[in-house]
């Protein structure tokens, strides 16, 4: 009885991390100032610097926060305070021809700096925001999202 | 009575209040600027919803969009006070792009090329220098042999530069190693070519 819980509990505390391995990483955090977390599935945790992002996370700032992001194919994305990011997809397999990245800017400030998906496939690249979304030809640009009252 | 229509009146010019803050919380403006590329080189952005779609090429030149069914704005220029006030914060934590270094082997080997040799004491320096957090080493080899093979080859390959670096003072928990064997080639080759530049390891310094 005691043997089986434990597995249990073993099974339970292994799954969500089992889950997580399944996918790679698709970008790390290289600086990250104030307050910052990450949410994936629902769950946040604190944006540390180091800390890997997968598919389908989001960062979030607080008033006095900023993080910078370093993808596997080099694109560069930044967000200044209170700002919200989702990385809705991101494939990068130039053997196999797979390469997509999408984001979505909620809220807030970006800053982006395209990579290799901008310079082998720039119709692969979309930068989404409630208002209009980009598209980008290999460049770097800055974003703003504004309340009006 | 009077005070039921006094609660009433009041009671309506709150819930519109309430609505007015509300939809106009949900209401964004975007302002968007090109930037020249950490290269100097200038590209191209396309910014578009159902109102319509606006192409920018020039460094500094920004639109506004005020609804997802207003198109872009006219573009005008933003000097550089305006973008340091909006953007500064965003644009110096930007990270610089991470650094790549391709060493190349002798046929069939985990040897390295004279030539990459003296690379490689170069990209020691420059992984102190940049902080990195992250060195990615990934090992290719030329399309002679399985794919079995050139995977493990590939794989040796790694290793053998993961060792180099190690032995040279990098922490061995930031390298990464991967083979991409015979199916990354740089060089597009026929199976079974023998090509010099596809039996490679690329450093990437993130």
């Amino acid at each position: 009885m005691k043997r089986t819980t434990g597995i249990m509990i073993s099974l339970a505390i292994l799954f969500p991390i089992y889950a997580f391995a399944l996918e790679n990483p698709v970008a790390m955090i290289k600086i990250s100032t104030g307050t910052g977390n990450i949410i994936r599935n629902g769950v946040s945790m604190e944006a540390k610097k180091g800390a890997e992002l997968f598919q389908r996370d989001s960062l979030k700032t607080g008033a006095d926060g900023s993080i910078s992001v370093v993808f596997k194919d080099d694109t560069l994305i930044s967000i200044g305070p209170n700002s919200e990011l989702a990385i809705n997809e991101f494939l990068y397999s130039p053997a196999e021809g797979k390469l997509s990245f999408i984001a979505r800017l909620l809220k807030g400030t970006s800053a982006y700096v395209s990579g290799i998906i901008g310079k082998l496939s720039p119709q692969s690249v979309r930068f989404e925001t409630p208002v209009a979304n980009i598209g980008i030809r290999g460049t770097k640009f800055a974003v703003k999202l504004e309340e009006v009252d | 009575m009077k005070l039921c229509r006094v609660l009433l009146a009041a009671a309506l010019a709150l819930f519109c209040l309430a609505s007015c803050v509300k939809s106009g919380k949900n209401m964004k403006n975007m302002v968007v600027v090109l930037l020249p590329g950490p290269d100097g080189k200038i590209g191209q952005i396309v910014v578009s919803n159902e109102g319509g779609s606006r192409i920018i090429g020039e460094p500094g030149v920004a639109t506004k969009v005020s609804s997802p069914k207003e198109a872009p704005s006219e573009p005008f220029v933003m000097n550089k006070e305006k973008i340091k006030e909006e953007f500064g914060e965003v644009l110096s934590i930007l990270p610089s792009p991470p650094l790549h270094f391709t060493l190349y082997f002798h046929t069939g080997t985990t040897i390295i090329t004279e030539e990459s040799r003296k690379l490689l004491v170069g990209i020691l320096p420059q992984i102190a220098y940049r902080k990195t957090m992250e060195v990615s080493v990934v090992g290719h080899t030329d399309r002679v042999g399985s794919r079995k093979m050139n995977y493990r080859l590939g794989l040796d390959r790694a290793m053998e530069i993961k060792q180099l670096l190690v032995s040279q003072g990098i922490d061995p928990r930031i390298i990464e190693t991967e083979s991409h064997g015979k199916d990354n080639p740089l060089i597009k080759t026929e199976d079974g070519v023998p090509e010099p530049r596809n039996r490679r390891v690329e450093v990437i310094l993130r």
